[in-house]
């Protein structure tokens, strides 16, 4: 047992090694960030939803700069892009940091993140489920679908245009400006890095090829998550200094491991199994929306 | 038993904790009543490491009536904080929580011993003038929303608090083999136990201990205690609330590291 300075309680240190190491090992298995499994985690745990959601934010920042090292090896990070979208994202996890005090005094914050983590959990469910199943019942990868679809979007028509030679695009700045914002509010509110919406985004929105995208993504993460730290550490003071090396030691170990062993497995089943998990998880969420509750009052500020 | 009286006749003798104190948050006129009940604490300062995990403060001290008349009751109270106790609604078939009630001051937190029940032993008066019950700490500092009740929410309160094992409450000696509640002995001595659990706040706390007989209060005392953090657990969160900026980039810088390492560590041939 170790005494949290910040969250001010007791935890069990092998129990945070082991739910970090098990979520670090499930997002290097899946190749996602694993933020949205690790917040919940927490919380579940005991610790205080703002002290989650906020020292999550350390973990993801750790986890992303081992993966940007190894991606910077081979080459497959576009800085231009992933400056671009850092500094949407920058404006956008400041504007998610006040919103996020803001909840928390108006003792909203549970209910806005809980319907996010539901819309969020259900859909990347949804959408992994699906995936496998399409695998698994021999329909063509959607590498293919990509190319029948007209390779000009909306960011191409957009003025602002900037060449991206590493990805090879010509694009307006917009898009990917915007983007960044949207995914710095949603991670400083939901203590995601949202690489697992990010990436989808940039494939179809921006159709930047597959093999910088993840590179990319992992910066403006890095970038994001950083800052959030910062941020709330500075706004609401509830980064724990203790929880977060605990989490950094168990997330980037087990990331680790998780991709060395998800190498030589089919991905589709793995993703197949994950999103049934967030659907299960998902329901436990809605559950908790839509029953009626054991007690009918609650205390303001910050409790989930 | 030998070692308590040991302890207590110590305590007399340095005189230490039998400093007569006159309370400090007297918002409503309380009659005067002698400070002179002599009682003590077995742990004025409780400090909180990285191994903390909660822990328990004994108050101690005699019956002054030589026949042993009346009952004794010993109060734990943390700080009084500001409180808020929202009401669930349904808002599209979702529970939302609104219809919130602010609560100026509340006891962060409270626990009451005695040896039998509180209202055979004080009048409802006096639990209310010496704020014997948490509920009659709480101010209201809102106006309660149309249809609401402010008993309900305050009643609210006090039971999630107690859920929480913010707020105790003893009312019969403890069971064998238990040691928290009010344990009485023959010649006046009683020992209170109070078990502090790991979520109670780190802050300045106060052990009162009060003698009633015939529902009236005859005899006080009041005893600061103090919980503090030392070591790292200090450090850390004086960094954190003093230099919040410094701290959030030193927070990032050894994720930095940690991901580093691990890069290194785990580099693929």
């Amino acid at each position: 047992m170790i005494y949290l300075p910040i969250a001010e309680m007791p935890v069990n240190v092998l129990l945070v090694l082991l739910v970090s190491g098990a979520v670090g090992f499930v997002s290097g298995l899946v190749g996602v960030g694993g933020g949205f499994i690790m917040t919940p985690a927490l919380i579940f745990m005991g610790v205080p939803a703002p002290v989650a959601v906020a020292t999550g934010a350390s973990q993801i920042a750790a986890t992303s700069f081992s993966g940007i090292m190894t991606q910077t090896r081979r080459r497959s990070v576009d800085w231009r892009m992933g400056l671009l979208l850092s500094i949407g994202g920058m404006i956008g996890s400041i504007g998610g940091v006040a919103l996020f005090e803001q909840l928390l005094r108006l003792g909203q914050l549970d209910l806005i993140v809980s319907l996010l983590y539901l819309l969020l959990l259900s859909s990347v469910g949804f959408l992994m489920m699906r995936e496998s199943y399409r695998f698994w019942r021999g329909r063509p990868p959607k590498s293919v679908s990509i190319l029948r679809r007209p390779l000009k979007t909306v960011a191409h028509t957009l003025p602002f245009r900037l060449r991206f030679p590493r990805s090879g695009l010509y694009i307006s700045i917009l898009p990917p400006l915007g983007l960044g914002f949207s995914i710095g509010a949603l991670a400083a509110v939901m203590g995601i890095g949202g690489g697992f919406i990010l990436i989808p985004a940039m494939i179809y929105l921006l159709r930047m090829p597959t093999n910088v995208v993840v590179g990319t993504s992992q910066l403006q993460v890095l970038v994001i998550a950083s800052l959030i730290v910062v941020l709330q550490s500075a706004a609401t003071k509830t980064v724990d200094l203790v929880l977060a090396l605990l989490l950094m030691v168990g997330g980037v170990v087990g990331a680790q491991i998780g991709a060395r062993i998800g190498a030589g497995m089919k991905a589709e089943y793995i993703r197949g199994v994950l999103g049934a998990l967030l659907m299960v998880a998902s329901i436990k969420f809605l559950f908790d929306l839509v029953i009626v509750p054991e007690q009918p009052y609650v205390l303001g500020g910050g409790t989930w | 038993m030998r070692r308590l009286l040991l302890i207590l006749a110590l305590a007399l003798l340095t005189g230490a904790p039998v400093s007569a104190q006159q309370p400090e948050a007297a918002q409503r006129p309380a009659p005067d009543v002698a400070a002179d009940l002599p009682a003590g604490v077995a742990e004025e300062r409780i400090t909180v490491s990285s191994t903390y995990g909660g822990s328990s403060i004994t108050v101690f001290g005699v019956n002054p009536d030589r026949r042993g008349r009346g009952d004794i009751v010993v109060v734990l109270r943390g700080p009084n904080e500001a409180a808020t106790v929202m009401r669930k609604r349904r808002v599209f078939g979702l529970w939302v929580n609104g219809d919130p009630v602010h609560f100026s001051e509340a006891p962060s937190f409270f626990a009451v011993l005695s040896n039998r029940a509180l209202r055979d032993i004080a009048s409802p008066q006096s639990i209310w003038l010496y704020q014997l019950d948490p509920a009659a700490s709480a101010q209201l500092a809102s106006a309660v929303p149309a249809g609401g009740d402010p008993s309900a929410y305050r009643a609210a309160l006090v039971h999630l608090r107690r859920e929480q094992g913010l707020y105790q409450w003893y009312s019969r000696p403890p069971r064998e083999g238990v040691r928290d509640g009010l344990t009485t002995y023959p010649g006046g001595l009683f020992r209170a136990v109070i078990r502090l659990p790991a979520n109670a706040p780190i802050a300045q706390y106060r052990a009162d201990t009060y003698l009633f007989r015939d529902g009236r209060l005859i005899s006080r005392q009041q005893i600061p205690i103090t919980v503090s953090r030392i070591g790292i657990e200090r450090t850390i969160h004086d960094l954190a609330t003093r230099v919040s900026w410094l701290y959030g980039i030193v927070t990032v810088l050894l994720a930095l590291a940690a991901g580093w390492v691990a890069a290194l560590v785990f580099r693929r041939p």
